[in-house]
């Protein structure tokens, strides 16, 4: 499989590249954040969470996970393409024995392994944060907690789509950054968003009255979409 | 004719309104070094991005190993090593590391790095990050990672440029031992002659993106002859006695200037000279310089 080997050649290019450190500090980060707001406030939000206070940690960790995957996704998808950019590698990997959709569709897999490894990382620590915190061990709501972290997960992959996408194309990586920095700001505001808008779909697939079929399933085939646009795109162009 | 390994016909790359490459045959036998010349921007480094795929041809054919590139491309791939310009590698990563990189994707066994390393003298440098590798070090860590494949055809966009003497004479030896003991096929650019013609058999010479001149080294050097001076007993009678049997030639600071000759007419004429009891004192051929010749053709498109 000419994907496999090109997957394995990005893991070793991505050594020592900070993106397994941003991976760990992206979910380690806001599961620290929450343990100092609880930390602090401990008996203040016991109170207020008395009823389930399992449910009351998940809802504070996921109020910071929509920003965090949008800014995940923008600066993993700038570091996969500046291995490339930065060492001048494109003609030389170009022009291996390889197909050219192998090469994009490696970037991609490697994106998505490096997000959904950060993903797992805070629904673990969630669960330890949770019996740190001296929660009941017996009732841990494990699928909530997965969810917590998967399914926007899931909802932001338009996003993360069309970063790779840009940060790839474009050797100066300013416009992929503020966008997609613009777009995490612009989350904030994603109670106020139409649902159709892929912007509020990490928000709704977790948060939202209604099924998070829309979110998801939309998130899943408008982000493939991209992909393929941007492979077609990947596979004609001049490589300089 | 021996079999060709690059045969390009009628190539063209036109970037905006602009011809980079204009009807290019491009005609490289099996086994020989091909010196691909030609000044900056002349457009030597965009079609070599043509021969690897890198680039689309606006408009023309290109063979490699009697495949055609487009149809082929992977197998094709598979059989070539390149560099192209300036070094590409991984900085943050040792050169075995960055060897390993395109390994795997090669799918070579994994003796091949220390073999290539070996090759290109970095054995003793392979666990160093590259960051910290001279100029000369990259170009060989290039070259070592286009040799990984084991490929029949070598593809080197100025391997030389930006090294010391050194490092070019290096690099030079390095590149002619490749037919010889790897019976490797070598297409070199260069924008100096100097560099390419002690290692070079066939050279092409490209300007404005035009081929201008494709022979061999050796046709190449024979136009260097810009004619004979010789210096007889009684030059003014020698001369009168030449052009009476037919040769052109005339007085040149007391010496009689003569055009271009082959050696047999060389032979005949001096014997002539000799017949008719002329004592000569001195044959010299007046030769221009390679680089003479290599301007000569870049600045006029063609031998005048």
């Amino acid at each position: 499989m000419m994907v496999a080997r090109a997957l394995s050649a990005d893991f070793l290019k991505m050594r020592r590249k900070g993106i397994w450190l941003l991976v760990i500090l992206g979910s380690v980060g806001l599961l620290a954040m929450q343990g100092l707001n609880f930390g602090l406030r401990y008996d203040y939000l016991l109170q207020r969470y008395q009823d389930d206070p399992w449910a009351g940690l998940i809802g504070e960790i996921f109020s910071f996970v929509p920003i965090a995957l949008f800014l995940g996704t923008t600066l993993i998808a700038s570091q996969i393409a500046n291995v490339e950019h930065g060492s001048n590698s494109w003609k030389q990997l170009l022009a291996l024995p390889i197909s050219r959709g192998s090469v994009f569709t490696a970037k991609y897999l490697l994106g998505i392994i490096a997000l959904a490894a950060s993903c797992l990382i805070l629904s673990c620590g969630t669960v330890v944060l949770g019996l740190a915190l001296k929660f009941s061990p017996d009732h841990i709501p494990y699928l909530t907690i997965l969810k917590l972290s998967f399914v926007p997960f899931l909802a932001s992959l338009p996003l993360f789509a069309l970063e790779l996408w840009l940060s790839l194309t474009f050797k100066n990586q300013a416009l992929p950054i503020t966008l997609g920095i613009t777009a995490a700001i612009a989350s904030l505001f994603a109670g106020n968003y139409p649902e159709w808008f892929p912007l509020a779909w990490p928000l709704l697939s977790f948060y939202g009255k209604a099924s998070p079929a829309l979110p998801v399933g939309g998130g899943i085939i408008l982000a493939f979409i991209i992909y393929l646009a941007g492979m077609g795109q990947f596979r004609g162009k001049d490589v300089d | 004719m021996s079999e060709l390994v690059i045969q390009t016909r009628n190539l063209n790359k036109k970037y905006r309104g602009r011809y980079a490459v204009r009807n290019l045959d491009l005609e490289i036998a099996k086994g020989e070094i091909y010196g691909f010349l030609g000044p900056n921007g002349a457009g030597k480094t965009t079609t070599i991005r043509m021969l690897l795929g890198l680039i689309r041809p606006t408009v023309g054919s290109i063979q490699i190993f009697g495949k055609d590139l487009r149809k082929d491309k992977m197998n094709i791939l598979r059989k070539v090593g390149s560099l192209v310009e300036y070094p590409s590698n991984y900085g943050h990563l040792t050169a075995v590391q960055n060897l390993e990189a395109i390994r795997r994707i090669l799918d070579v066994p994994k003796a091949r790095i220390h073999e290539v390393l070996d090759i290109v003298s970095l054995t003793k440098d392979a666990k160093r990050p590259v960051k910290g590798y001279s100029l000369g070090m990259k170009q060989r860590l290039g070259i070592a990672a286009a040799l990984l494949g084991s490929p029949e055809l070598l593809i080197l966009d100025e391997p030389t440029n930006g090294l010391d003497p050194a490092g070019i004479h290096e690099i030079r030896e390095l590149i002619r031992s490749m037919p010889k003991q790897h019976g490797i096929t070598v297409l070199v650019s260069s924008h100096l002659l100097s560099e390419v013609e002690q290692m070079a058999g066939t050279v092409g010479i490209i300007r404005e993106g035009e081929m201008v001149f494709q022979d061999t080294i050796g046709n190449l050097k024979q136009q260097a002859s810009g004619g004979f001076r010789l210096v007889v007993s009684e030059p003014q009678e020698a001369l009168v006695h030449l052009i009476g049997q037919g040769y052109t030639g005339r007085m040149e600071d007391g010496a009689i200037k003569l055009d271009q000759l082959s050696d047999p007419e060389v032979a005949l004429l001096v014997k002539r000279l000799v017949d008719n009891n002329h004592a000569i004192y001195r044959v010299e051929e007046k030769r221009r310089s390679l680089e003479d010749i290599f301007m000569q053709v870049i600045e006029q498109g063609g031998f005048s």
